[in-house]
């Protein structure tokens, strides 16, 4: 028995299996489809700078901009000291302005040691 | 590269054509391994849908796994019969499940040889060996098929079925001497005379 076996098993072994005309055009359309993708490029995007960072923070370059103008004038001002600033000051005080001392002066901690 | 040069490369190198692009490629790696994996399928389940969408789903693995495929690593054959050999396994399991729910309280046949020799009224020879094949246990019928009719040697069979080359030789053995016993006695009506 055990050659006429070996006879069928060859037999099958030669006996090739045809895959139908419609499973083998699935195959190649799933071969096409993969293949039509584009294999490990993708699209290189910069990455935003420290600057681009605080910019963003604060709403955008636009308003940095305003920002950083802001201070240079007000800078600008406490070294200039403009004589109608004084005036500018009052106007915008309302009534007098009195003044008082949260912290000891240095000269005074020393008078007390 | 003209289609005659790529009938000469290995299937590898068919492989590493196709992930680079090449049209011909694809068409040639099918008209190699479908017919090979769809018979493999066949026999395993014994269902012609089946088989097909096995043998489809394996095919668009080998697709998708091509850009990270490494020559010399691997054999694409080996690959792709593990490939449908795993695919086979998962719906045989399947297939039994659903069987156990559907027939929980209706016992299973007791002897497969019963329905092969019915069978083989009808059938011609390889269908009665394909019957045959099918009342094998699973892993007898995987490794019998591999080494008698898909001609893999048992360092293979074992790649594919991931067990030992021991194992395979056992399985072997023993699936051949099941077949044997389950077509005994059937020799005339596969077409061979009876001994004298």
């Amino acid at each position: 028995m055990m050659d006429d076996l070996d006879d069928l098993l060859a037999g099958a072994s030669r006996a090739l299996v045809q895959p139908s005309a419609a499973l083998m055009a699935r195959v190649l359309a799933d071969a096409a489809d993969l293949q039509a993708r584009p294999v490990g490029v993708a699209a290189v995007v910069p990455r935003a700078g420290w600057l681009a960072g605080l910019a963003a923070l604060f709403g955008g370059a636009g308003s940095l901009v305003g920002v950083g103008s802001a201070a240079v004038v007000g800078l600008f001002f406490g070294f200039v000291q403009p004589d109608g600033l004084g005036a500018v000051s009052d106007m915008w005080a309302v009534g007098s302005v009195d003044q008082v001392d949260l912290m000891p002066q240095l000269d005074v901690l020393w008078a007390e040691e | 590269m003209p289609r005659d040069t790529l009938a000469d490369l290995a299937d590898e190198a068919l492989v590493v054509l196709y992930a680079h692009g090449d049209p011909d490629a694809a068409r040639l790696l099918a008209g190699r391994l479908l017919p090979r994996v769809l018979g493999y399928a066949g026999r395993m389940l014994a269902d012609r849908a089946e088989a097909e969408d096995v043998a489809q789903e394996a095919m668009l693995r080998l697709w998708k796994v091509a850009p990270e495929w490494r020559q010399g690593e691997a054999k694409v054959s080996t690959w792709i019969y593990r490939v449908v050999a795993n695919l086979c396994t998962d719906r045989l399991r399947a297939r039994r499940r659903r069987r156990a729910e559907a027939l929980d309280d209706v016992a299973e046949p007791a002897d497969g040889a019963a329905s092969v020799v019915a069978g083989m009224i009808e059938a011609d020879r390889m269908a009665a060996l394909d019957q045959a094949l099918a009342a094998l246990p699973e892993r007898q019928r995987e490794a019998v098929v591999l080494r008698h009719i898909e001609g893999f040697s048992n360092p293979e069979i074992a790649e594919i079925l991931q067990i030992g080359v021991e194992a395979v030789e056992s399985l072997t053995a023993r699936g051949k001497r099941a077949l044997a016993a389950l077509l005994s006695g059937q020799r005339a009506a596969l077409g061979y005379e009876e001994a004298e």
